[in-house]
C-alpha cells in the first residue's frame, strides 16, 4: 500500500500540473517525494523587488500529518531572503511550519504564506540571534524548537 | 517542552484565493512571529539537547510573561499523561490500576473513582497524552460501539451515511477534497470493515480495532479527519459557537477563523467543551464526560453530557463515555458497555 504521504503529495503535484502555481511561486523540481523546489518571488512593491528566492521542501512519510521541512536554499550563490524570521542558513521561523502545522495546509498554502510573510516585511533584518543560531543549528529545521510569538518590535 | 502547548502566535493562513487549501477566508493574515528569547533560551536543538545561552536582547512584554507562566501550568498538566512510550490507544484496563496511582497522597481522586466504580464503571481504555486523546478516545470509542452493536449493519449503516454527508459539509466550509480524501478513507473503511470484510477478507474484532488504532498513521488519519469534522461545525454554525471561543491560555475572545486554525486544525491541540460540542454534533452521537478532577461533593463525579441526538434510537444505545482528568481524557467502560 503507497504511504498517505505520496497519496497526498500525487494529488498536490497534479493539482499544481493542471491549475498552475499562484503568481510568484514556480515549481523547480518535483520528481520524488521527497524533495521539491519552489522559486518565490513578491510581487508588487515590496522590499524585496526583484529578489528571487528558492524553497525547499523535504517530506517525511508522516506528511501531511506532520510538516514538512521548509528553509530557503542557500548553497550555489543563492541567498535567503534578509528577514526578521529567516536566518541566513535558509531556516526560517514560522509557527505553521512547527507547532501550529495542520494537515489542512498544503505545499502551495506554505508557498502562499512564505511569500506574503516577505511581502508584509518593513524593515530588512536577520533574527537577532543569527549568529547564535546559525552556528549550532541542526541540519533539518524541523529538529529546532523555536519559540513563537507575538510580534511585538 | 511539548510543542502543543506553545502558545499563541497570532495568525495562520490556511488560504488565499489561488491556493486554498483550507476553509476559505478573505485576505491572508499572515504574521509568523518570531520573538525575541525571554529570559531563557528560545532555540534549542535537539541535536545537542542543551539550550543556547541566553541571547542579551530581551524585549519583554506583559503579554509574553502572562503566556509564559500559563505554558508551565498548562505544560505540568500535560506531564501527568505524556508519555511516549504509552500506545496511542491501550488495552482496556480494571480502573482499580487508576486508583493505585493515586492511593498515596489524593484522597479526593481516589474517593472519586470508588465513586465510579460503584456506578458500574470498572476499567478504562487510556489513550496517550499527546494532545489528540480527545479525538481519539472518541474515535475509537465510536468504532467500538459499532461493533459491539445489538445490530451491527443497521449501526454501520447509519454511521456511514452519517460520515459520508460530514464530506458534502467540509467542501461547503472551503476544505478542499484533496486535504481531507485520504483521511476519510482510513476511517470510512475501518467502519465498513464492522460488517463487511476487507481486502483481506476479514471483519473488524476487538483486537483488529485495538491495531488499527495504534497504527500511527491510520491513527492519526482518523484524529486529523475528526478534527477537521469539529472544524466544519464550529464554522458552520458561527451563531452558536462565536460567543463561546476564547483563547484556552488568555481567555480572549477569538474570530472563528482563528480559533480553528490554531486550537482545532493543527494536530495535538487538546479539546475543551466547544470542540467537544461541535464534534458530538457533527458525528451525531452522544458522548458523556466523567470529570475526576478531585473537586467533586461527596467524593462524587459529574458527568457533563453531550447530547445532540435525543431520539429514541439515540437514547437506546450507550453514549460514549471519556473520563476526564485535568489536561488528559481517556475512554470510561461504563455500565451500559
Amino acid at each position: 500500500m503507497t504511504s498517505i504521504s505520496s497519496r497526498r503529495l500525487a494529488k498536490e503535484l497534479m493539482e499544481i500540473k493542471n491549475e498552475g502555481c499562484p503568481v510568484g511561486i514556480n515549481l523547480v523540481q518535483a520528481d520524488d517525494f521527497s524533495t521539491w523546489l519552489f522559486t518565490i518571488e513578491v510581487m508588487g512593491e515590496s522590499l524585496y523587488q526583484n529578489e528571487k528566492f528558492t524553497l525547499q521542501f523535504r517530506f517525511d512519510q508522516q506528511y501531511p500529518i506532520s510538516s514538512p521541512a521548509v528553509q530557503f536554499v542557500v548553497t550555489e550563490g543563492r541567498q535567503a531572503p534578509v528577514h526578521p524570521h529567516v536566518y541566513s542558513n535558509g531556516h526560517i521561523c514560522a509557527s505553521i511550519l512547527g507547532n501550529e502545522w495542520s494537515p489542512v495546509l498544503s505545499v502551495i498554502a506554505v508557498c502562499v504564506t512564505l511569500q506574503s510573510m516577505l511581502a508584509s516585511c518593513k524593515e530588512k533584518h536577520r533574527p537577532v540571534d543569527n549568529d547564535r543560531y546559525v552556528k549550532h543549528a541542526p541540519e533539518n529545521p524541523k529538529k529546532t524548537r523555536f519559540h513563537y510569538d507575538d510580534d511585538t518590535v | 517542552m511539548a510543542d502543543n502547548t506553545e502558545s499563541s502566535s497570532p495568525s495562520l493562513l490556511s488560504n488565499n484565493k489561488a491556493s486554498s487549501s483550507g476553509p476559505s477566508s478573505d485576505a491572508p493574515s499572515l504574521i509568523e512571529e518570531h520573538s525575541n528569547p525571554p529570559a531563557g533560551p528560545s532555540v534549542i536543538t535537539e541535536d545537542t539537547g542543551s539550550p543556547q545561552s541566553p541571547s542579551p536582547v530581551t524585549c519583554f512584554s506583559q503579554t509574553q510573561l502572562v503566556d509564559i507562566s500559563t505554558l508551565s501550568l498548562a505544560q505540568n498538566l500535560l506531564d501527568l499523561t505524556a508519555d511516549v512510550q504509552r500506545p496511542l490507544i491501550a488495552n482496556v484496563a480494571p480502573i482499580s490500576e487508576l486508583r493505585a496511582e493515586y492511593e498515596n497522597g489524593s484522597p479526593s481522586f481516589v474517593q472519586q473513582i470508588d465513586y465510579l466504580q460503584s456506578q458500574g464503571y470498572s476499567s478504562i481504555i487510556r489513550a496517550r497524552g499527546d494532545g489528540d486523546c480527545f479525538y481519539r478516545s472518541v474515535a475509537f470509542a465510536y468504532v467500538q460501539n459499532l461493533l459491539h452493536a445489538p445490530d451491527p449493519t443497521i449501526a454501520v449503516a447509519t454511521a456511514l451515511s452519517t460520515l459520508e454527508a460530514t464530506t458534502k459539509l467540509l467542501e461547503s466550509v472551503g476544505f478542499e477534497k484533496m486535504v481531507f480524501e485520504d483521511f476519510y478513507e482510513v476511517l470510512e473503511e475501518l467502519v465498513k470493515s464492522v460488517v463487511t470484510p476487507n481486502a483481506s477478507g476479514s471483519i473488524l474484532t476487538d483486537g483488529g480495532l485495538l491495531e488499527t488504532f495504534q497504527d500511527p498513521e491510520k491513527s492519526n488519519s482518523i484524529v486529523v479527519y475528526l478534527r477537521m469534522l469539529t472544524s466544519a461545525q464550529i464554522r458552520l454554525d458561527p451563531e452558536n459557537f462565536a460567543p463561546f471561543l476564547f483563547h484556552p491560555e488568555l481567555g480572549e475572545p477569538m474570530e472563528i477563523r482563528d480559533f480553528c486554525e490554531h486550537f482545532v486544525d493543527a494536530t495535538g491541540k487538546e479539546a475543551d467543551h466547544v470542540q467537544m460540542t461541535a464534534l458530538s454534533r457533527m458525528i451525531r452521537t452522544n458522548v458523556d464526560v466523567a470529570y475526576l478532577d478531585g473537586r467533586g461533593s461527596n467524593g462524587q463525579v459529574e458527568f457533563v453530557k453531550f447530547q445532540p441526538d435525543e431520539t429514541a434510537e439515540a437514547a437506546a444505545s450507550p453514549p460514549i463515555c471519556l473520563l476526564y482528568r485535568p489536561g488528559h481524557y481517556d475512554i470510561l467502560v461504563g455500565p451500559r458497555h
